[in-house]
């Protein structure tokens, strides 16, 4: 599904990922964590096309196709989401105004039809109730004013309206209680599927109890450090990041 | 994030539609402006005395005052004598007592404009009073409105069945020396609309009016006049676009509304005139005085405004709120792109006891337009109890336009309660980067943060109107972002 | 002023010294122009007209030979005296780290440019420079007192300060305004504030004239790379009193905060004026008034954000309550922009004190009096607290709580 080859980007001439490989087969759930500053979150912008970042060499492909020549819209509409660390509050637009808008534009590049208003709402409330989310979420401006649980839930409620071949979800564990975690990752788990790959960003080994992956990578310094199965994030937690920064500099 | 910027400034270039010319004959005065002039207007329309020199005395004032400066617009010199004071399709002769003996032609110019008059007024049963420039040659649903005692024709079929209504209430909220272009007006005023609805009459049908420049170097120089007596209720839409010309027109309109006892008047504006093309030439000079005057106790006037359009737009939609209770609102969205330059705004003036009053603006700048609010609340020392809540937002695209905020505050009563907020913020990379990872494109993106960004205003437009104007936003800013 | 020869006589009486000739320059200028009216657009709201008129009778018996009267304030600073717009040398002493000089004998270039400012160089008998040297940071407040007392029927001072801070300096100056007497007065002050790179400015303005006292003064600031200006100013004297702050940002980096608290009492006229000018970004700039008001008071604050200026962060509060039947209360927050990167915010407000909240204080045991005293007194104290010298608050504090009780009380007569 998603191929990384010999990937190096930089954000005003800082270079932070470097020839950076990974690969995510299709239906595979894998988790990519590290310390602050290891280039995650950089990554998962990188791959959802984000300009402030050049990348300087290297390739990401979507089942063969270049995503880097695409623009974020394409990509997104290629099926590529990518769940937000901050999702952005966009005043006086309201989510579902924002969701139809994103469906549609995803429909037309597929060569479907427009969804009309009833189907619409039928579908997002059969989401939202997979969610556990209020109906009212829909009449609100998108994450305005939202708890930092509600903006990671709408969130997921997208992707789960958008039906991504490929889930990036950057640190959608953050600041969340343990009941909102759940919900989270109830919601993912939900939407797991053997046509659709899932990378998890995280920092905490935490969310990995709720979402099994399948596999676990360590991102330090901008590289792949180590790959390992789900043992790997609890040694991680036993151990945390500093012997894998030893390792990798020795 | 420079890239980003740059990107979205050139998003917002799409041509203006509504650009073309009719070729119709007119009936035009030769250009300058003198007392034979007033009179030659006067008799074409056949005006009784009373306005004759209701215009002269107007003329003789303007002659003594000076254009204003003071608002943030830079232009060249108006000639006044090189403009034409009155035009007039060459049918105005033998007026057409329906649509089917108006002059295709003009139909055919509604038609490109997206208004076919016939449909829309029979399917939204909307009156329309169209003014094609200068004089109505239109108007439906008469029987309709009379029947419910309502009065909606053309200023000059008002002064000639309705004189005593005319005598009573023009120039009574915006004298003739108000201001220079008022007074220039008043002098010259070629046409408009009248309304009048009658004690406890809710007028069955929202009145609308749609106004298009068509004849280069004719000034336009509307004026309207709307009075709701007590208890009557009356929703009133303005909307207009322009044709593509080089030379700059200008237009110089008056509107004024009278609410008595508990009465209401809702204005809607949506303008479109023709804003001058990338380059910043050409372009309409919008120099507007609209006013309303709350007269009697419990009255109610709201100004809502979606102004896209004109090189320069110098316009001030106000409330003179003298009965006790009564309520002005403004809302008001402004866009300028390009090389428009808009200072607009409102005054509320408190005067009754216990009046309250809205102003909610949005200015939205891009290219190298210059938007300014320019605002004043004033409460008078007998104002017990004025309310004024002022929510003022301007949002920025582009490096090289301007927003600017000039809002006065004068209160003389103590117990007055003023608020006025206001932010200058810019569309972040963020919001849009986030609106692209979902599937929409660039400018589908900015559309939709600008009508989020506008909403408030929106939601007060009636609604075939609310969907209009957010079509026109979109236009206008079109390239603006890229 | 109907008569500019007076105005030249005057200027030539000062000399002959070093200002000679920007003096008789300065009385040609301004007799071109005069004060300015209410037409103009920045004093549409304030009349100087008696300024304009003490000026004229004081220029009948122009009188250079005032004797120095002054009173120090109990705040504890070096103290610099210019006395009836005489610098009272002779009390200077010295200060490390500070270089004092006379205007007439330093040699700075002095501007034309306003009117005022031009009556001010006509009829200025001397300033004073300060230079802060680099890196220093001084150990207490520099009190620069400005003082009016003459036996006079009508007097006209002027005063004039240059303060440069050069880089990485730190200090804190106090402007201070007072009079005795009664003579009817009318003091131009100008201040010219420059602040180095990295260098540090607290600053606090406190008018305490006698109520029929005229005063028309301006500050304006140039601040450096990565400057700082922490900014406040009292008003609680005068008869017409204006005010006007003027900081201009050139470099980046640089974060001002201004603040101001003004009190009107029912015969008296306060108007402030701010203007900050971001030239470039990134820069900070936050300011809030407050204002209680019982007589008339302006408010005119602007922040103008020149092309270029990206990443600027400009704030604005001006909060006003309105204590009489007749008091008023003129506000303009202006914001103009030219700029993309910006955020830029202005509030204000006019009204009176929360009712529910007087309610709630009642319902805890106060009365109603108490209650309107206690709130009117946090709402001052809301903006007087930011008063960023130290050594002036007890004096802040005790005068605030003296010139509200005045407020108050007559109130409840």
């Amino acid at each position: 599904m998603l191929d990384i080859k010999n990937l190096s980007a930089s954000v005003g001439g800082a270079e932070i990922l470097h020839d950076l490989s990974l690969s995510v087969g299709t239906g595979e759930v894998h988790a990519i964590m590290g310390p602050n500053g290891s280039g995650k979150s950089t990554l998962a912008q990188v791959i959802a096309g984000r300009d402030d970042y050049d990348v300087t060499a290297g390739s990401v492909t979507l089942d063969g196709e270049d995503l880097l020549e695409l623009d974020p819209e394409e990509r997104a509409r290629e099926g590529v989401f990518l769940g937000f660390q901050y999702p952005v509050e966009i005043p006086g637009v309201n989510n579902a105004y924002l969701l139809k808008a994103a469906v549609n534009a995803q429909r037309a590049h597929r060569g479907l039809d427009e969804i009309d208003v009833f189907e619409f709402l039928k579908l997002a409330k059969e989401k939202m109730a997979l969610l556990g989310m209020d109906q009212k979420f829909l009449n609100r401006g998108v994450n305005e004013g939202f708890s930092g649980g509600e903006k990671k839930r709408n969130e997921i409620l997208q992707m789960a309206m958008l039906e991504p071949r490929l889930a990036i979800l950057d640190e959608t564990d953050s600041g969340l209680d343990i009941d909102a975690l759940k919900a989270v990752a109830h919601g993912v788990n939900a939407l797991r599927s053997p046509e659709r790959s899932i990378v998890l960003v995280t920092h905490y080994q935490r969310l990995l109890d709720y979402i099994q992956p399948d596999h676990v990578h360590v991102l330090s310094g901008g590289k792949i450090v180590r790959s390992g199965d789900k043992t790997l994030a609890t040694e991680l937690e036993e151990r945390g990041y500093d012997w894998l920064k030893e390792a990798a500099n020795g | 994030m420079a890239t980003e910027s740059e990107e979205l400034e050139s998003l917002v270039n799409r041509r203006y539609e509504h650009g073309f010319v009719t070729d119709i004959e007119m009936d035009t005065l030769p250009p300058g402006l003198n007392e034979d002039v007033i009179r030659a207007i006067s008799a074409r329309k056949n005006e009784p005395e009373f306005m004759l020199e209701w215009r002269l005395r107007a003329f003789r004032m303007w002659l003594e005052m000076r254009e204003p400066n003071w608002a943030h617009v830079h232009y060249p010199p108006i000639d006044f004598d090189a403009i034409s004071y009155f035009a007039a399709p060459k049918s105005d002769a033998d007026r057409p007592k329906s649509l089917d003996e108006v002059d295709p032609k003009l139909l055919e110019t509604y038609d490109k404009l997206g208004i076919p008059l016939h449909e829309r007024a029979r399917l939204a049963g909307v009156a329309v009073d169209a003014v094609f420039d200068s004089v109505s040659v239109a108007t439906t649903f008469k029987e309709k409105l009379s029947e419910a005692g309502v009065i909606f024709c053309s200023f000059s079929e008002a002064v000639e069945n309705h004189p005593e209504l005319v005598k009573k209430y023009l120039g009574s909220v915006v004298p003739q020396r108000d201001n220079y272009y008022a007074a220039l007006n008043s002098a010259v005023f070629s046409d408009g609309s009248f309304v009048y609805v009658p004690k406890g009459v809710r007028c069955p049908m929202e009145l609308s009016t749609y106004f298009r420049i068509n004849s280069a170097n004719t000034g336009q120089f509307e004026r309207t006049l709307i009075i709701a007596d007590e208890g009557s209720y009356v929703s009133y839409l303005e909307g207009c676009t322009a044709p593509m010309r080089d030379e700059n027109q200008l237009h110089a309109a008056v509107v004024e509304l009278v609410a008595m006892k508990d009465a209401e008047i809702k204005y809607s504006t949506v303008q479109n005139w023709y804003p001058g093309d990338e380059e910043g030439k050409g372009g309409i000079y919008n120099f507007v005085t609209k006013r309303g005057d709350c007269r009697g106790a419990n009255s109610k006037i709201s100004w809502t405004q979606v102004e896209t359009g004109s090189a320069i737009t110098w316009k001030y939609p106000s409330c003179i709120l003298r009965g006790d209770n009564s309520v002005g609102e403004f809302y008001s969205v402004a866009v300028a792109n390009n090389f428009q330059q808009a200072d607009t705004g409102t005054k509320m003036i408190h005067i009754g006891k216990n009046t309250s009053s809205t102003i909610v603006s949005k200015g939205i700048s891009a290219g190298k337009a210059q938007n300014a609010y320019r605002g004043l609340v004033k409460v008078m020392p007998q104002a017990a109890g004025a309310r004024n809540h002022t929510q003022c937002d301007s949002l920025l695209i582009g490096k090289e336009c301007g927003a600017h905020t000039f809002p006065y505050m004068e209160i003389k009563n103590q117990g007055a309660k003023i608020e006025h907020e206001a932010t200058t913020s810019k569309i972040s990379a963020d919001q849009l980067f986030y609106c692209r990872q979902r599937g929409l494109s660039e400018e589908d993106a900015v559309n939709m943060i600008v009508n989020g960004f506008c909403k408030e205003v929106f939601n007060e437009l009636p609604m075939e109107f609310a969907v209009e104007a957010q079509a026109l936003l979109n236009v206008s800013l079109e390239g603006a972002v890229g | 002023m109907s008569k500019p020869d007076k105005l030249q006589s005057a200027a030539e009486q000062l000399g002959p010294d070093g200002l000679s000739d920007l003096r008789s320059r300065a009385a040609k200028k301004f007799g071109a122009t005069g004060f300015p009216t209410t037409r103009m657009e920045d004093w549409k709201y304030t009349d100087l007209s008696i300024a304009s008129d003490i000026s004229v009778a004081a220029l009948q018996d122009f009188r250079t030979d005032l004797p120095p009267s002054y009173e120090i304030p109990d705040i504890d600073a070096h103290w610099l005296v210019i006395s009836n717009g005489s610098p009272q040398v002779g009390s200077f002493s010295a200060i490390d780290g500070v270089e004092v000089s006379l205007l007439s004998e330093a040699d700075v270039d002095l501007q034309f440019n306003l009117p005022l400012s031009d009556l001010n160089l006509a009829l200025l008998s001397d300033g004073l420079r300060l230079t802060v040297d680099s890196g220093v940071n001084i150990d207490k407040p520099i009190g620069i007192l400005f003082f009016d007392d003459a036996d006079t029927e009508s007097l006209v001072s002027q005063g004039r300060v240059i303060i440069d801070v050069s880089k990485s300096a730190s200090v804190q100056v106090i402007e201070f305004h007072a009079t005795r007497g009664d003579a009817r007065k009318y003091a131009n002050v100008f201040v010219d504030l420059n602040i180095g790179d990295n260098a540090r400015v607290d600053y606090a303005r406190l008018q305490a004239r006698d109520p029929s006292a005229v005063q028309t003064a301006r500050l304006s600031v140039a601040a450096g790379r990565d400057a700082t200006l922490r900014h406040f100013a009292l008003d609680t004297g005068g008869k017409l009193v204006r005010n006007d702050l003027a900081i201009d940002i050139a470099q980046t980096g640089a974060n001002v905060d201004f603040n101001g608290l003004y009190l009107a009492d029912a015969m008296q006229h306060v108007d402030n004026h701010t203007r900050v000018d971001h030239r470039v970004g990134p820069a900070h700039s936050n300011q809030e008034y407050r204002g209680i008001v019982k007589g008339r008071a302006v408010w005119n604050g602007k922040a103008v954000v020149h092309e270029g200026a990206d990443g600027t962060d400009a704030q604005q509060a001006n909060h006003n309550l309105l204590v009489a039947e007749r008091a008023e209360i003129n506000a303009k927050p202006e914001l103009e922009i030219y700029a993309e990167d910006v955020k830029c915010s202005h509030g204000t407000t006019v009204g009176q004190l929360d009712e529910n909240a007087v309610f709630y204080l009642r319902t805890r045991c106060l009365d109603e009096e108490q209650a309107r005293r206690l709130m009117t007194h946090a709402f001052a104290m809301g903006v007087a607290h930011r008063c960023p010298i130290d050594a002036c608050t007890a004096w802040v504090d005790a005068h605030v709580d003296a010139a509200l009780n005045a407020l108050i009380t007559e109130d409840a007569e």
